[in-house]
């Protein structure tokens, strides 16, 4: 056995270090400004749309770009941002950073002089700023159109998310709001448990209370679009479209556009995040303030760059491949 | 049958895969800007010291021919426990306590659904590594425990010693503990010869259940005691931190089966292994590579340590040798 195992330890390494050699690319342009950017989930569409519209910015601008992605990890998530540091690159980016985690990397990327900004994360001392939207902005906005387009009566299931820091602002705005408006009742709700499978541990939950309170609910309220989407095609599987049950979510792509305009999905409404937008900005601020060394004070005020959501129902959702900004 | 190497060749055999890393090592030093710098190796090492004391445990656990796949769970359910307790004010050596405690207890309920009620380690430390992740969401309700923890358990994570980052000592100073017990002890002796043959090991009259018991306890302790340094190094304590590992420490462990004593799981090689990986993910990034590139040269190399050491994992988890 032990040949064989040098013979495909060599056979591996070799694989390995093709596949290493092809990931380095064609050589670097020298003295391009070099970003690093950390997505820390690409698997969410979210942070994906936000790092490949940074990706994409930047390599338009002839900038080398280094691309990596968390996986959901925070040792992961800190070890990238430390190595980000010791390949010396001229500034980073993180879209939805644990900044918190991270505090002695990022202090470590500043005491090397190198800028961060984070999109969608916390402010941090060792940090340019921020840039994000309200996350209770947004849950108030998609709550309060909710509740009117029920007439401020009748039952609503509610599909939550608490352990992300934004979907859990959006369920708190979300009781806030009901706790003054009593005509409107929770009459069932479920709590999405983890990252990991998450979609069919709505699904099942989903499945089980819209059962459960059938013809007990006029609409089902969820914390973010993807949640929308199984809600929805539980919903169609039983027969029901457009205006039977009113299904609202928050993030905006062009999948949830799609389901507005259809008259046979249920879903109704979104608050549309400006994902690509905010990332074309954190590189456009990047070059004004790090590359051209224009004062940070004329373009950003704070440690915060709030980015308006824009609210999607039948009326105004774009065409398809058009944006509503 | 052909070879890329020669036949026979027993030191090649014994250190082909340390020769990858030195050759991997070497490549990224003449082609990743600042790879071999003093700064970047320590940084690699201090990385990697997590990985390396889950995946020492993971070790000891298949040295005794059993496989826990419950470590990454058990981790993240002993980190908010943590969490728990320093964010609620309890004192430090409490908290401190008792996520080793976690480790331990979940270690030894492993080893008594082995050996007492005759589950293959397979299932039950899938089982028991579901509860400990139902555990940590049941504490956390999802959110992650979040805040500037007091220096002293700042220090076990983030503290240096002699310029030498604190964790590279905590995993020296596992490592070398672990390959003293197994290398230099009767409790070794009896580690080893359980795992390699179990029926001849009780014919001698080695209580293998008992050693099973204590592999699988070490492997959970090191989950408690990696979980003590992730939230000590990181300021937070999530229920899902450690889930990320649980992949790359079984490839270390496989890849180390490839290397000094080839076939069988050991310490060494399991260091070998994580510094592979560790050196392969810094070397990536220091040259540009994207993330889908490092996903797809981890994918590879874990294909290759998979096929590598199948047979060994194949008797770990299903217990083909009884």
């Amino acid at each position: 056995m032990t040949e064989t195992i040098t013979r495909r330890t060599a056979l591996t390494t070799t694989a390995a270090a093709t596949l290493v050699a092809a990931g380095a690319g064609p050589a670097r342009a020298q003295g391009a400004f070099k970003l690093g950017v950390v997505a820390f989930q690409m698997s969410a569409e979210t942070h994906a749309r936000v790092a490949n519209t940074i990706d994409a910015e930047a390599k338009k601008k002839g900038w080398q770009v280094t691309l990596l992605n968390s996986r959901g990890s925070q040792p992961e998530h800190v070890a990238q941002i430390d190595n980000l540091v010791q390949a010396g690159v001229n500034g980073m980016i993180l879209c939805m950073a644990r900044v918190g985690e991270a505090e002695a990397q990022l202090a470590a990327a500043k005491a090397k002089g190198i800028p961060v900004i984070t999109v969608m994360a916390n402010t941090s001392p060792h940090t340019l700023f921020d840039i994000s939207v309200d996350d209770f902005a947004a849950g108030a906005q998609i709550t309060n159109y909710l509740l009117a387009r029920m007439n401020y009566e009748g039952g609503l299931l509610a599909q939550r998310y608490e352990a992300n820091v934004s979907t859990r602002a959006r369920g708190k705005v979300f009781d806030a709001i009901l706790s003054e408006n009593t005509g409107v009742k929770v009459v069932g709700q479920h709590v999405m448990a983890r990252p990991q499978g998450w979609q069919e541990d709505v699904r099942q939950g989903m499945d089980a209370l819209t059962l459960r309170h059938q013809g007990q609910f006029k609409a089902v309220w969820t914390a973010f679009d993807g949640q929308a989407f199984i809600i929805d095609d539980i919903l169609q599987g039983r027969g029901a479209k457009k205006g039977d049950v009113l299904v609202t979510g928050v993030d905006g792509g062009q999948e949830t556009f799609k389901r507005i305009r259809d008259a046979r999905s249920t879903v109704t409404a979104t608050v549309a995040i400006p994902f690509e937008p905010m990332g074309v900005r954190a590189v456009d601020l990047m070059d004004k303030i790090v590359v051209q060394k224009q004062p940070k004070g004329r373009h950003v005020a704070g440690a915060r760059v709030l980015v308006p959501t824009v609210l999607v129902d039948e009326t105004n959702a774009p065409a398809e491949g058009a944006w509503p900004w | 049958m052909t070879t890329l190497l020669p036949r026979h060749d027993p030191w090649l055999e014994r250190y082909g895969t340390c020769l990858a890393l030195l050759t991997l090592v070497a490549f990224f030093a003449l082609t990743a800007p600042n790879f071999a710098s003093p700064g970047n190796l320590l940084n690699v090492l201090r990385q990697v010291s997590f990985l390396a004391i889950l995946a020492v445990g993971f070790t000891l656990a298949l040295i005794v021919a059993e496989l826990d796949l419950s470590f990454a769970n058990i981790c993240s359910f002993a980190a908010v426990a943590m969490g728990a307790l320093l964010y609620g004010g309890w004192p430090i050596a409490l908290g401190l306590a008792v996520p080793v405690a976690i480790g331990l207890g979940f270690g030894l309920a492993n080893g008594i659904a082995v050996t007492r009620f005759k589950i293959p380690s397979l299932i039950a430390t899938l089982a028991t590594g579901t509860i400990a992740n139902g555990a940590a969401f049941l504490l956390t309700g999802g959110v992650a425990f979040v805040g500037r923890l007091p220096d002293a358990v700042l220090a076990l994570g983030r503290g240096a010693i002699a310029g030498v980052p604190v964790l590279v000592v905590w995993m020296i100073a596992v490592a070398a503990l672990a390959q003293f017990v197994v290398r230099r002890t009767r409790l070794g002796a009896h580690m080893l010869a359980t795992g390699e043959a179990e029926d001849a090991a009780r014919l001698a009259g080695i209580d293998v259940a008992r050693i099973k018991l204590l592999g699988l306890a070490l492997s959970g302790g090191l989950a408690g005691l990696t979980a003590v340094l992730l939230v000590g190094a990181l300021s937070t304590a999530a229920p899902t931190m450690a889930y990320d590992f649980l992949m790359r420490a079984i490839a270390a462990v496989l890849l180390g089966m490839t290397t000094i004593e080839p076939g069988r799981p050991n310490v060494p090689g399991t260091l070998v292994g994580v510094l592979m990986i560790g050196s392969l993910t810094n070397g990536l990034v220091l040259m540009g590579a994207p993330y889908f590139v490092q996903d797809i040269v981890l994918g590879v190399i874990i294909l290759g340590a998979v096929g590598l050491a199948a047979s060994r994992l194949k008797r770990a988890a299903f217990g083909l040798h009884k």
